[in-house]
């Protein structure tokens, strides 16, 4: 055999061990590349972050004056009650979600060393299906549908389309199955794809911590599908009775976006801080397994399913939820603590990454301990030697915050941690996703507005809950009871202002990547690896080819490109 | 003689068990679904009964009939399940295909018989629908789905086997769904007690 027949076969061999890569619109449509797969994600999640940023900012507008009439013309209670689920299950399934997912269907992959992602084909259809499940949902709301309505008069309530509700819990039911089928992709991946020598206590953060939320998410979100289930068949029925009754459903399904269930969607905060700050400090992390049980911990506190008010009204006072809302801090703290003693030996390079990666943990340590002085009324009144007045009297104050916009405020700081942290992860990641450097100084703006808009809104909202705002801000008489009208109105008009810088940062961030990445203005030197990354995701080429690696990697560290000799091709 | 591990047969490649590892993760899914919806049907019933009130409606009727038959089914279905895997392990396609297909025949009779005995329990006709029948149709219902899509999976995994895809050297897939199958009778088992039988 000659040589050229030899290279000739190897070619062969090569070309028909890739996929077929398709360009336009089919190779769009068509894709089961894990890299383009995590970009539609992406795309889509930012997109639909601004839309869950927009309502918000509406919501904000019409809460600024709480005693009057509708400032929006909503045109009944019912429809600002859509606009503001609206903007909840957005923020949530439409935003930080799909950020996580993309990210994650991106970077996962590569940092474990595999090909490809498992089951690509399911990772592409789940794809679709969220994106057609979200597109369907938000529409089912523009056409008076939506997870319900607070103040029926009758079943179908003025703003209530029957046909249009019905559609809105079965398109959300849809999303919700497309998470779990790219979650199981997802752990499959990390499970069975890993590279030669990486043992689990080897991987690298964010794939540890997409590993853990996967693995809640797929522990919790089939029992959120299953209230949606049983609202749906109810609500199919000639007569709803309870839980397909319009003025029931979004009691049933709101527990996804209280403590300690809202924590789940944070877990990837902490990996990608995880990754970005010992790159910024050039330092390897120190005492990586407590770094990993700090992420494991945070899993086993955020799963949330069991507290459900609607079917048991006292969770709010039981030992268990008041503990995981006092603890659920301890592993933010802890982990936290590890990442800045890190910093701090380390020779930090000050970059948009790190500071969005350093704003992302501040606001998940500030949500945990809004948590904490959450359950923290219901903590102390459990010790029953308390005999004194005035520490009575706290206690009172503290149980009162139960049920008030604090739970907002829980909710807000969680997710637009989790939005943070993801834009971290794309300044960060953007060489090896894009082959381009995003605009730094644009990062960093958008950072501060971002944070500096949830300092406001959330703020405010916490001010507020002291000052016994309720949380379902539709309700005519939500008002009813607030210590001080005016300074209520006072805080909501501040939190406007934080829901205006909250909508400019998202906009910032998609501007950064219109320019850069879509115009081709991004700066394309030292693509291939700018911050001397540590984990296997950099030792290929950026973007990287089909098959992202030419040769299987085998690693003996969790940082294999840090550590001399932690890598062989 | 010494024997230098050079000298030995090299091993068999480790096949990554990808199929087995998302299966088991799609069944805890599965099982969590099913959590959910009893924990409500269990703390429901719970709520009524200490009422005081009769949970299910007077004029309900729940023959144990029919679902001693469906859990009969299932459990001889987990045999016939086992068969195929059995089968599938020594090349035995000709086999595999029966007991796939003899699966299959038996969801098709479980679907039957559940409909037909929802049917006949006059859950909704006399005094309209209630939290009972709300929630025992979810169950159920779900449960049905459950079974279409074993019965989905069953046919792809025995259109494989004909295709010679599945065999001794790869196992996973015949395996990932009898995994699946079985989970589905484990679930009917808890239908079975917690709904019919403790009504």
């Amino acid at each position: 055999m000659t040589e050229n027949q030899t290279e000739t076969e190897s070619n062969t061999d090569e070309s028909a061990s890739r996929p077929l890569e398709l360009g336009g619109l089919a190779g769009t449509f068509g894709t089961t590349d894990h890299k383009n797969i995590g970009k539609l994600y992406i795309f889509f999640g930012l997109t639909g972050g601004l839309l869950s940023l927009v309502l918000h900012f509406l919501v904000r507008i019409e809460r600024i004056n709480i005693g009057g009439t509708s400032i929006l013309d909503f045109g009944s209670s019912n429809q600002y009650f859509q606009t503001w689920s609206l903007s909840r299950t957005s923020l949530l399934f439409f935003c930080v979600v799909p950020l996580i997912l993309g990210l994650a269907t991106y970077i996962v992959p590569l940092q474990v060393g595999a090909p490809s992602i498992a089951f690509p084909r399911a990772a592409a259809g789940a794809f679709w299906a969220w994106l057609i499940g979200i597109a369907m949902h938000v529409v089912t709301v523009f056409a008076d549908g939506g997870l319900g309505v607070p103040e029926p008069v009758t079943q179908f309530a003025q703003g209530m389309d029957p046909e249009a509700t019905e559609l809105a819990i079965l398109s959300i039911a849809m999303v919700v199955i497309a998470i779990l089928l790219a979650s199981i992709t997802l752990i499959t991946t990390i499970i069975t794809q890993r590279s030669q020598g990486m043992t689990l206590f080897e991987l690298p953060l964010f794939s540890w911590s997409t590993l853990v939320a996967t693995g809640i998410w797929i522990l919790t979100l089939p029992i959120w599908l299953g209230n949606l289930m049983i609202a749906w068949v109810d609500f199919k029925g000639d007569d709803a009775l309870r839980y397909g009754n319009v003025a029931n459903i979004w009691d049933q399904v709101s527990w996804l976006w209280s403590q300690p269930m809202i924590f789940a969607f944070a877990i990837p905060i902490l990996g990608i801080a995880g990754e970005i700050i010992p790159v910024s400090a050039n330092q390897s992390q120190r005492q990586y397994v407590f770094q990993q049980i700090g992420i494991g911990t945070l899993g086993v506190l955020s799963f949330g399913a069991f507290a459900q008010p609607f079917f048991n009204a006292d969770v709010g006072n039981q030992a268990v939820f008041v503990g995981m809302g006092l603890i659920v801090v301890l592993p933010i703290v802890a982990f936290f603590g590890g990442l800045l003693d890190t910093l701090a030996k380390g020779t930090p390079k000050i970059s948009a990454q790190l500071i969005l990666a350093l704003m992302s943990m501040l606001s998940l340590l500030v949500a945990a301990g809004i948590s904490a002085l959450h359950v923290s009324g219901p903590a102390l009144g459990a010790i029953q030697e308390i005999d004194s007045d005035w520490l009575g009297g706290i206690i009172d104050w503290l149980k009162d915050l139960q049920g008030t916009v604090i739970i907002t405020a829980v909710m807000e700081h969680t997710l637009i941690a989790s939005i943070l942290a993801s834009i971290a992860g794309l300044y960060y990641w953007s060489p090896k996703i894009f082959g381009i450097r995003l605009n730094n100084n644009v990062g960093i703006l958008t950072g501060l507005s971002i944070f500096g808009g949830l300092v406001l809104s959330g703020g405010s909202n916490l001010l507020n809950g002291f000052l016994d705002e309720s949380e379902s801000v539709y309700m005519t008489n939500a008002y009813e009871g607030v210590w001080d009208q005016g300074a209520v109105e006072f805080f909501n008009i501040i939190g406007l202002i934080g829901s205006i810088l909250l909508v400019g940062g998202i906009s910032l961030a998609i501007l950064d990547l219109t320019v850069s990445v879509i115009l081709g203005k991004g700066d394309t030197q030292d693509a291939g690896d700018p911050w001397n990354g540590h984990t296997l995701e950099w030792a290929t080429e950026s973007p990287p080819s089909s098959g992202n690696f030419s040769e299987p990697p085998i690693v003996d560290s969790e940082r294999p490109l840090f550590t001399s000799g932690g890598i062989e091709q | 003689m010494n024997l230098r591990t050079t000298d030995l047969p090299v091993a068999p490649p480790v096949r990554a068990r990808t199929s087995l590892v998302a299966t088991w993760f799609a069944i805890a899914a599965m099982l969590m679904y099913f959590a959910g919806v009893f924990g409500v049907y269990l703390k429901e019933r719970a709520q009524v009964r200490a009422e005081g009130s009769s949970w299910l409606p007077n004029k309900v009727t729940i023959e144990l009939t029919q679902p001693g038959m469906v859990i009969w089914t299932l459990l001889i279905s987990i045999v016939v399940m086992q068969w195929a895997v059995y089968s599938i392990k020594r090349d035995d396609r000709q086999h595999a295909l029966l007991a796939i297909g003899t699966t299959l025949v038996m969801g098709a009779m479980v679907i039957v018989q559940t409909a037909w005995h929802l049917s006949q329990t006059n859950l909704v006709a006399d005094e309209g629908p209630t939290t009972a029948a709300t929630l025992i149709y979810t169950i159920v219902g779900s449960y049905l789905v459950a079974i279409v899509i074993g019965m989905i999976i069953l046919l792809l995994i025995g259109f494989r086997t004909l295709a010679g895809q599945y065999g001794s050297q790869q196992t996973d897939g015949v395996v990932a769904a009898s995994l699946y199958w079985y989970s589905l009778v484990f679930i009917y088992f808890i239908i079975w007690i917690a709904v019919f039988i403790a009504k």
